[in-house]
């Protein structure tokens, strides 16, 4: 597994979308091993902060670099997601006609790893999930709960550094939603990567290092986390001022207002 | 690699199906058709060889080489030759049987080396030289004398007398006169096989072409190479072409040119509308799965990886495809030769080579078929196909 967290450094980022803007002049540093919770209404570029950190979207003007290096001078960012970080989204995004073990193969299989390791890992890492005894099934078969397990366990397949979850509970239920937090977190603390979670769930703020939140493409607050709320989904969110007004605690730093 | 294809395309088994029958009927084009140009080819080699002739010669420019007309004077020109061991000349009538169009029937010197030549399998050759009797005789149009000319006898080959179930003493119509079948032969070439002879006179006085001669089969003098008399026939006498390799058969009538063609033509034709085909399939195939390419960039598969993926799953689909048409192909030439009709001067030829063509085409199809789709995936942006856009 990884032998340490990747450093992450998003520097004066714009994003736009036709005539949306969805990023303005962002940056953000997450050390080594830290976890990072962002906070924000939908629409306010939280997820598209993320896939500018995972490589998945390229930024109009700025830069985004994993342990010094940027990523976007290369032509393909697939590299970056092959060897350094892995995914977690709101969607299990499962393959339906592959079993559970092939599913989480399937980062292997683009890595080129022989079909035998590919095998071991995949059940080893069922195994670390709990659902080694799940390994033929379906995502069909599955419950939404052991499917976003299987997504974890595919997220971590290529010993990630940088592991990014864009709400990996919002299709959960409370109860499936704390066992797969406590998955996630467990596996963050076991493997000392570096974790950035998008969430409303005020479980993820409560335990991330910090959280930053987004208003309108903009980073307008950054600090610890909150104590969850009483709806458990709106911690973040009331906390960080979402709907605009700043919260009273935790503010470290404002960046991208101009 | 090969368990997702496997499984992508287990995945929708309609579609499959649907695209891979497809391009099995396009192979199955492609393979039938290069069977009959390799059956054409063998037909072609037996016009050239006459009789078990070495060479033979026809006039030059026509659009088959059995509307050739070549007058007495060849014959005579060509018998004169120091390089000419022996020269018969032969009258081809082509639907002449109503039953086989296809049948040729020969009208050919009794004293020749073309009807000696011929084995017999059954019944008597009493057109050969020197041949007594003359059974049925009821006395031919144009029967000059020679053994057999005054006779309503005819000799058929093999191949017709096993499509029209002839024997001796079978009754045969050729060009409204019945004959009385009286031997039945075997030369070892398709064409003769498949049609009858006739001694040559009563064969030009049937055709109404008296003193005319379709080809001249010949017999080389000892040491001469067909190349050399070839080039020296059509030197020395302009108007002729001489036949002597399969390619020159080939190449002889403008229709087996134009045939060949053809064929060229519809295999091309196959191939393309097989490749938009799978074209289609694949690039509907990657719209749907946005995605799911989507996840597998986003979990670090290279474009060119993905694109492998996708174009893999288009060969898969065309191998299975070009399988089946191979199969059909097979099974289907025989029967469309029979269908139509030209089961006298075609018969479907199979090549391992002809078949690996099939197939190869079958892979040419998946290949330029996938290119497109397979670029369309190199070119997604991993976030819009995630969220399926």
């Amino acid at each position: 597994m990884s032998d340490s967290g990747a450093e992450v450094v998003v520097e004066h980022v714009h994003k736009r979308f036709g005539q949306v803007t969805a990023l303005q002049d962002v940056s953000l540093r997450v050390a080594s091993g830290e976890v990072v919770g962002i906070a924000g209404r939908s629409g306010s570029g939280k997820s598209t902060l993320l896939a500018l950190i995972g490589g998945l979207e390229a930024p109009d003007s700025g830069d985004v670099l994993i342990d010094g290096e940027p990523i976007w001078r290369r032509r393909h960012t697939a590299h970056v997601r092959r060897e350094i970080v892995g995914f977690v989204f709101q969607r299990h995004l499962l393959l339906e006609s592959l079993s559970a073990l092939a599913n989480v193969e399937v980062p292997l299989l683009g890595a080129g790893v022989r079909r035998a390791e590919r095998r071991r890992r995949a059940l080893s890492l069922l195994r670390e999930v709990g659902l080694e005894h799940r390994a033929d099934h379906l995502p069909s078969q599955l419950s939404g709960g052991e499917r976003q397990r299987v997504a974890v366990a595919r997220a971590i397949t290529n010993e990630p550094r940088l592991l990014l979850a864009d709400e990996p509970t919002g299709a959960l239920d409370s109860g499936t939603s704390e066992r797969v937090l406590d998955l996630l977190f467990g596996l963050r603390d076991r493997l000392g990567m570096t974790m950035i979670v998008v969430s409303y769930d005020t479980a993820v703020g409560a335990r991330a290092d910090r959280t930053v939140t987004l208003i309108d493409g903009q980073i307008v607050e950054e600090g610890a986390p909150a104590p969850p709320g009483p709806g458990g989904r709106s911690g973040i969110e009331g906390q960080s001022g979402i709907e605009g007004q700043p919260g009273p605690q935790g503010r470290s730093e404002l960046r991208g207002r101009a | 690699m090969l368990t997702m294809i496997l499984s992508n395309l287990r995945r929708r088994p309609t579609r499959t199906f649907f695209t891979a029958a497809g391009i099995a009927v396009g192979v199955a084009t492609i393979v039938a058709l290069l069977s009959f140009t390799q059956g054409l080819r063998k037909t072609a080699a037996g016009i050239a060889h006459l009789g078990g002739s070495e060479l033979s010669v026809f006039q030059a420019n026509v659009s088959d080489p059995t509307a050739s007309v070549l007058p007495q004077s060849i014959l005579t020109a060509l018998r004169s030759k120091p390089y000419v061991a022996s020269a018969t000349p032969l009258l081809l009538m082509v639907e002449a049987i109503k039953p086989e169009p296809g049948a040729v029937v020969f009208g050919a010197d009794p004293n020749g080396f073309f009807t000696r030549r011929l084995v017999l399998v059954s019944g008597e050759n009493r057109q050969a030289a020197g041949a007594t009797g003359n059974a049925g005789a009821t006395g031919g149009a144009g029967a000059s004398g020679t053994a057999g000319a005054a006779t309503n006898g005819i000799l058929v080959g093999e191949k017709l007398a096993a499509h029209m179930r002839l024997s001796p003493g079978s009754p045969l119509v050729v060009h409204g006169r019945t004959f009385r079948v009286e031997g039945v032969y075997h030369s070892g070439i398709f064409y003769e096989d498949a049609g009858a002879v006739l001694p040559l006179p009563v064969a030009q006085a049937l055709a109404g072409r008296p003193g005319e001669q379709t080809s001249i089969a010949i017999d080389l003098a000892p040491t001469v190479r067909a190349s050399t008399a070839t080039k020296a026939i059509e030197r020395e006498l302009p108007g002729t072409q001489v036949i002597s390799t399969t390619d020159q058969a080939l190449r002889a009538g403008a229709n087996s040119t134009l045939i060949s063609k053809a064929i060229l033509v519809i295999v091309v034709i196959a191939l393309i509308i097989g490749a938009i085909g799978v074209t289609n399939t694949m690039a509907l195939a990657i719209i749907e799965r946005q995605s799911e390419l989507g996840l597998l960039s986003t979990v670090g598969w290279s474009p060119l990886r993905v694109a492998s993926l996708i174009l893999g799953e288009g060969v898969a689909v065309s191998v299975l495809g070009a399988a089946f048409g191979l199969l059909l192909g097979v099974l289907g030439a025989d029967l469309l030769v029979k269908a139509l009709g030209v089961s006298s001067y075609i018969s479907p030829s199979f090549t391992a080579w002809a078949l690996g063509r099939g197939l190869l085409v079958g892979v040419a199809i998946g290949v330029l078929g996938g290119i497109y789709p397979a670029w369309r995936v190199t070119r997604m942006q991993p976030l819009k196909a995630l969220a399926g856009t």
